[in-house]
């Protein structure tokens, strides 16, 4: 295998879009191979992940992502794992370009939700979970977090604020992040007052839809004789898969999926969770902020809750945990959001997220989960 | 290791029937005995099979509950509801609704609940703690 770096990143504003993700996306890729410093001719492949395009009445988003950037001889491939589907995309590139069959690709993803109401946008949501045995029976996204919410509040006691801890700790980290749909700070008040959407969660506790585009490009270091940025290493790149339906799975108190690919990346880039130095992990809603610190093994079972409480994952904190703002502030263009994990990563090894910068960037580790988990990625950066 | 189809019918065709004809039917793994609703062409459990159908229990009892208050389109008039897992007596969870619900205490884990057949699609139960009446559909 090739030693495989990210070289370039971009995204656009998280929030609402008047363009269409075709544009944001063609726009994206372009700024993330200008920003590595090199030309859409030298791009060998292009993986686009686009879920909800169909929403758009537009498919085949690849080829013209490449005609829009002056390429269409260039092959590209959508690649869809719901809300993981950008970190699936840029497993993919790291495949080809760690194997040998490009020097450069370019990942991006790109999602449109907000011409959709918010009637319309929880059920196209749901189309992530088992329909004709999830869905048809009354499950919503929140619905479904909110059973594993309850399921780890009442086997470790957490309370309220601890999850408050973790959207305002998340909202705090936004409203230094520009490209950030939510730049604004909340209060443990605000949070307790929101309205419940499925019990235990508020509205506080959950993502919003969000418009929004991000892009990498991933190469090959011999194929790049002089970095314009400062490379991440891609360390580690793991996938899992996991049982789908929560009525199937034995254990609520964590994603199975996580756990595995956790397991592989650490196993993969030879270190252990404890070498990690920040975190942008899937809080879609505050309660997968915990799974995932635990799931990942940052954290051990039973006290993310807590240590969020207590300051530990803030950007001054022992492991600073979405600096960006995550899912939870930053927003969730669910094709979008894997890439723009690595978005912020990059921008934070590069000294480009100015006001939330933290204060060690050595090893990054960025995870992104399917749905409930049926798919998970994680992926590992280092330095040269 | 995957084998036949379990059943000649299509996942729709095998939920409307069961959800027709008030009676859940689900898989038993031949292999590890683990029991489920959900389709497959070997157990998620062990990997193994033959998938056997089988009727489930319509009685059970609440794994975990939450009360939904932001619907998609086809709950949207529904809200306030529970959507729960359950632990079907004699093996097998499934998920479902609950109308009526106005706290999520009603469906705390371990609540007794029993299926029953519906105006619309979807699994839904019912409440049985402090219900004389309630009887299992046959």
């Amino acid at each position: 295998m090739r030693e495989t770096w990210v070289v370039g990143a971009a995204s656009s504003r998280y929030g609402k879009l008047s363009e269409t993700a075709r544009e944001a996306a063609t726009k994206v890729a372009l700024g993330a191979i200008r920003d590595a410093g090199l030309e859409p001719k030298q791009i060998g492949y292009t993986f686009v992940s686009n879920c909800f395009g169909l929403t758009e009445h537009q498919g085949h988003l690849g080829p013209l992502i490449n005609n829009g950037l002056g390429i269409p001889e260039v092959p590209s491939a959508t690649v869809e794992s719901a809300c993981s589907s950008s970190s699936a995309a840029l497993h993919e590139a790291f495949v080809h370009v760690a194997g040998g069959f490009a020097d450069a690709a370019v990942v991006v993803g790109a999602e449109r939700l907000g011409h959709l109401d918010t009637l319309s946008a929880t059920g196209h949501f749901a189309y992530g979970a088992d329909q004709p045995f999830e869905t048809r029976n009354g499950a919503t996204f929140p619905g479904l977090y909110a059973l594993l919410a309850g399921a780890y509040q009442a086997e470790f006691r957490t309370t309220p604020e601890m999850f408050g801890a973790i959207a305002i700790k998340n909202h705090a980290n936004a409203a230094h992040n520009p490209l950030a749909h939510f730049q604004k700070e909340i209060t443990l008040q605000q949070y307790l007052d929101s309205p419940i959407v499925a019990s235990p969660l508020r509205l506080y506790d959950c993502c919003p839809f969000s418009d929004g585009a991000s892009a990498v490009v991933v190469a090959a270091r011999e194929a790049i004789r002089r970095p314009t940025r400062e490379p991440l290493v891609i360390r580690a790149s793991a996938r899992a898969g996991a049982i789908t339906d929560l009525q199937d799975r034995t254990d609520l108190l964590g994603l199975p999926s996580t756990r595995l690919a956790a397991e592989k990346a650490f196993r993969q880039a030879g270190i252990g969770p404890q070498q990690v130095d920040f975190a942008e992990v899937h809080d879609c809603f505050t309660i997968a902020e915990v799974l995932a610190l635990e799931d990942l093994g940052l954290f051990p079972r039973g006290t993310a809750a807590r240590e969020g409480l207590e300051g530990t994952t803030a950007r001054d904190g022992a492991l600073p945990v979405n600096p960006s703002g995550g899912l939870k502030a930053k927003g969730h263009p669910v094709s979008a959001t894997g890439a723009g994990q690595v978005v912020e990563i990059f921008d934070q090894v590069n000294g480009r997220a100015r006001g939330r910068e933290v204060p060690r960037t050595d090893i990054a580790l960025a995870h992104n989960v399917g749905a409930t988990g049926g798919s998970c990625s994680v992926h590992l950066f280092g330095r040269r | 290791m995957p084998t036949e189809p379990p059943s000649p019918h299509s996942i729709e065709e095998f939920v409307q029937g069961y959800e027709r004809a008030g009676e859940l039917r689900g898989f038993r793994c031949a292999a590890c005995g683990r029991r489920t609703v959900t389709w497959g062409l070997a157990c998620s459990g062990c990997g193994g099979g033959p998938l056997q159908e089988s009727p489930l229990a319509a009685t059970g009892r609440i794994v975990a509950g939450t009360l939904v208050t932001v619907a998609s389109e086809e709950f949207v008039n529904e809200v306030p509801y529970a959507y729960v897992l359950v632990e079907l007596d004699g093996g097998g969870r499934v998920s479902g609704w609950i109308s009526g619900i106005r706290s999520e205490e009603e469906v705390a884990p371990g609540t007794p609940v029993v299926f029953t057949p519906s105006y619309k699609a979807g699994v839904q139960f019912r409440r049985t703690e402090g219900d004389a009446s309630a009887v299992p559909p046959r």
